[in-house]
């Protein structure tokens, strides 16, 4: 079983999202002989493997729910939170604009939940390596079981350090850089010498308030970092509410025959204002440029 | 292998990825964006031993840049078109003072120098170091320069060389310039696909390698880009397209190594029913029978054989089914796709359908949750801002594209029936059945 490689049917070992309902995940590990007992009922593993992913699978007594085969956007949705952690909408933007892709190095830092971890474990498989760095060790711990577990751990390589003191020591390595920390400006001079130094590379900071991204900005603009931009992105979740077709003659009517009316006339489709997410994090962007600079080495063929 | 694109249609000018390859430098024959002093972007192709016109920021030539690296700005030294590398400018750090814009009237007269004036000195002075003084000229010439905040004498200035200086910078098209590229300048073209809404949809159907993805792109190949980009050449695409023949422009400007065109194959709207034949009337010649051609009906013999196998390896590729994705940005509506391509979804795969009209999305929406055969059916609409990050003058971008698009997302479901549930029922209703013939 692994996050970065699709199988057609459950076996033994697995691990499945359970779906036991709209917004309603939850990660389970295929054990022969064993019962997962949910609010629905109680599921016994045996009827699901052998079954095809995607397959509704009954409780004894009738309830049911379907196996999906894990992925890292249902990951983000059931996975233990042991910090804040990114969701799709900046998971999305930030892989695009650091152009992640397989054969991509990327670092990270710091780990925390493993959300954004094993989105680019996915994106940058088979040949790409991600380096994380976590400086909490108890997280930095169950992050690296997990992405064993999840069949990323030769594509991830976690180090327990703190990057800001200590920073990554690589040199000449990544082609992106992404710091989801409090003082990222702390960690920009040792990402320099991290990037490959005779190509462009790109680095992300996700921070949510302004004052660090201020303090971000002039840390990349005293290392010569270039092209500094930032955005915000957000996902706005849209629903279909069906809405009666009234008129004023409608209105007029009901007050005519107010009495024999009243109680029918409540309004069906009751929706609720929604609440969403009204702000991340600020994503702030730059381009590392080759140290080589002016001095252009000869043309190969 | 045979169903690949004919590369005829894109060239591959390399057989390792980019990155994999992890060559810095600009290659001839690539497909470039060139970031301009006007702001503008220019994309090119760097045909060896030719000369790039850059209208009036002047002409350079292709052989210079061949080579070179990526991300630094390149000036154009004299009229025969060499070109040295200078440095990217980075955002300068801009100190501010406490003057004010009060006593500037910044009408049109504040410059004494005309346009034709600048003109002029442009044309007799081509060099570099003239440019300076050229600016240092129009400076002196504007009447309130002096009373300018620092701010925006720093922005005046940059302005002005902007217009003035003769440089270009090359940037490598990845999925991200490349998008951007096409929705500032023809967002029709890709209906009005937004980047960031492009990388939802990568990410909402797990794009990844090693893995195969159906593909209906009427965004001209935009849409196919981004997901061959993100496989990197490991697994298998199959777009269904308009037409005859596949119509994906934006292919072309990737650079993709010929690997990761390999990796895609196309199949008409029609070729997707099992009963439709693959071509009408065509049969295979036995070696004697294709002797007795003359050339020319050999070489069209040959070209149509191309075709035919092409497209019978193609179909074979769909029916097997299986599929790891079904991602749609279409101008059909969204039912008529489902119904014809769910089948060749595996389970728990995700489908994945943009629009730029929620309107258009709507059907569909209510259909997959009402359905047995979907789950996590969502639709979204993507939402995203830029701001302008300057010392003390950080604020978002006063203009900004209106909308991004919607997308509907879920996973694919079967409705398998429960076993114990089922025999009791057939076992209930067949004893309900006897009891009503005996009676
Ligand atoms: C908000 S979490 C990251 C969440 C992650 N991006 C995700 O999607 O799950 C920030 C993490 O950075 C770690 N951290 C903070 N400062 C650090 C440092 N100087 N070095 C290494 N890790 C650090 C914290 O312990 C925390 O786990």
């Amino acid at each position: 079983m692994s996050f970065r490689k699709y199988k057609r049917y459950v076996e033994e070992g697995d691990v499945v999202a359970i779906h036991m309902g709209r917004d309603t995940l939850k990660a389970v590990t295929v054990v022969k002989d064993e019962i997962q007992s949910n609010k629905l009922g109680s599921f016994p593993h045996n009827d699901w493997i052998g079954r095809e992913y995607g397959s509704k699978v009954y409780s004894k007594k009738g309830s049911f729910v379907y196996l999906l085969h894990p992925t890292p956007e249902l990951w983000t949705l059931m996975l233990p939170h042991r910090t804040q952690i990114l969701y799709l909408a900046d998971i999305s933007f930030i892989s695009a604009y650091l152009e992640l892709k397989p054969g991509s190095r990327m670092i990270e830092s710091g780990t925390g939940s493993g959300s954004f971890s094993h989105s680019i474990a996915r994106t940058i498989a088979p040949t790409g390596h991600l380096f994380s760095f976590e400086y909490h060790e108890e997280r930095a711990n169950l992050a690296r079981q997990e992405f064993k577990d999840h069949g990323l751990e030769d594509l991830i390589t976690l180090t327990h350090r703190d990057v800001c003191k200590d920073g990554f020591g690589l040199s000449d390595t990544v082609n992106a850089v992404f710091l989801d920390l409090p003082a990222p400006w702390e960690a920009v001079e040792s990402a320099k010498k991290a990037f490959k130094q005779h190509r462009t590379g790109k680095i992300c900071t996700f921070s949510p308030c302004i004052e660090q991204v201020s303090k971000t900005v002039a840390a990349l603009n005293e290392h010569k970092f270039v092209d500094i931009t930032m955005f915000e992105c957000l996902i706005r979740n849209q629903e279909v509410y069906s809405v009666k077709k009234l008129t004023v003659d409608h209105a007029i009517q009901n007050i005519r025959y107010m009495d024999a009316r009243r109680k029918e006339n409540k309004a069906k489709a009751k929706r609720s204002i929604d609440e969403m997410k009204g702000h991340t994090s600020y994503l702030t962007f730059a381009t590392f440029l080759p140290v080589e600079a002016g001095t252009a080495p000869a043309a190969t063929e | 292998m045979s169903a690949a694109l004919e590369t005829a249609t894109v060239p591959a000018i390399t057989t390792e990825d980019d990155i994999s390859e992890d060559f810095p430098h600009i290659k001839a024959d690539q497909c470039l964006f060139l970031q301009l002093p006007s702001g503008n972007v220019k994309q090119i192709t760097l045909k060896p031993d030719t000369k790039i016109p850059l209208g009036k920021f002047g002409t350079f030539k292709a052989n210079a840049l061949i080579g070179q690296p990526f991300g630094l700005t390149y000036q154009i030294l004299n009229n025969s078109g060499d070109i040295k590398p200078v440095r990217n400018t980075a955002l300068e750090d801009i100190e501010s003072t406490e003057a004010n814009n009060r006593e500037i009237f910044d009408s049109k007269d504040a410059q004494k120098l005309t346009h034709e004036e600048i003109e002029r000195m442009k044309r007799e002075f081509p060099d570099e170091a003239d440019e300076e003084s050229i600016i240092k000229k129009i400076i002196e010439s504007h009447s309130s320069f002096e009373k300018k905040t620092e701010w925006s004498k720093a922005k005046y200035v940059q302005r002005k060389k902007k217009k003035f200086s003769k440089e270009f910078t090359p940037m490598r098209p990845t999925l991200y310039s490349v998008a951007e590229y096409f929705f500032e300048r023809n967002p029709e073209k890709i209906g009005f696909l937004r980047v960031d809404t492009l990388a939802q949809i990568l990410n909402f159907a797990n794009v990844h390698a090693e893995a195969r993805y159906l593909v209906v792109d009427d965004t001209q190949g935009l849409l196919i880009s981004a997901v061959a980009e993100r496989m990197g050449g490991y697994g298998q695409i199959m777009g269904i397209h308009d037409g005859l023949s596949s119509n994906y422009d934006v292919l072309r400007y990737h650079n993709f190594s010929k690997r990761i065109l390999d990796s895609i194959s196309t199949l008409p709207w029609t070729m997707v029913d099992k009963d439709e034949p693959t071509s009408d009337g065509w049969v295979e010649f036995t070696e004697e029978e294709f002797e007795g051609l003359t050339d020319r009906e050999k070489i069209n013999y040959t070209r149509r054989r191309k075709t035919v196998k092409r497209i019978e390896a193609a179909r074979a590729v769909l029916n097997e089914g299986g599929f790891d994705g079904l991602i749609v940005a279409s101008q059909y509506l969204p039912m008529s796709i489902l119904d014809r391509l769910l089948p060749f979804v595996a389970g728990s795969r995700p489908v994945v359908i943009y629009n730029i009209n929620k309107e258009v999305l709507i059907d569909a929406f209510l259909h997959m949750r009402s359905s047995k055969e979907y789950v996590g059916v969502q639709m979204t609409e993507s939402w995203l801002r830029r701001y302008q990050v300057l010392p003390g003058r950080t604020h978002p971008e006063m203009t900004t594209s209106a909308g991004g698009g919607y997308i509907l997302s879920a996973y694919r479901t079967f409705d398998t029936p429960n076993p114990h549930l089922d025999a009791s029922k057939t076992e209930e209703q067949s004893e309900a059945k006897k009891a009503k013939t005996s009676q």
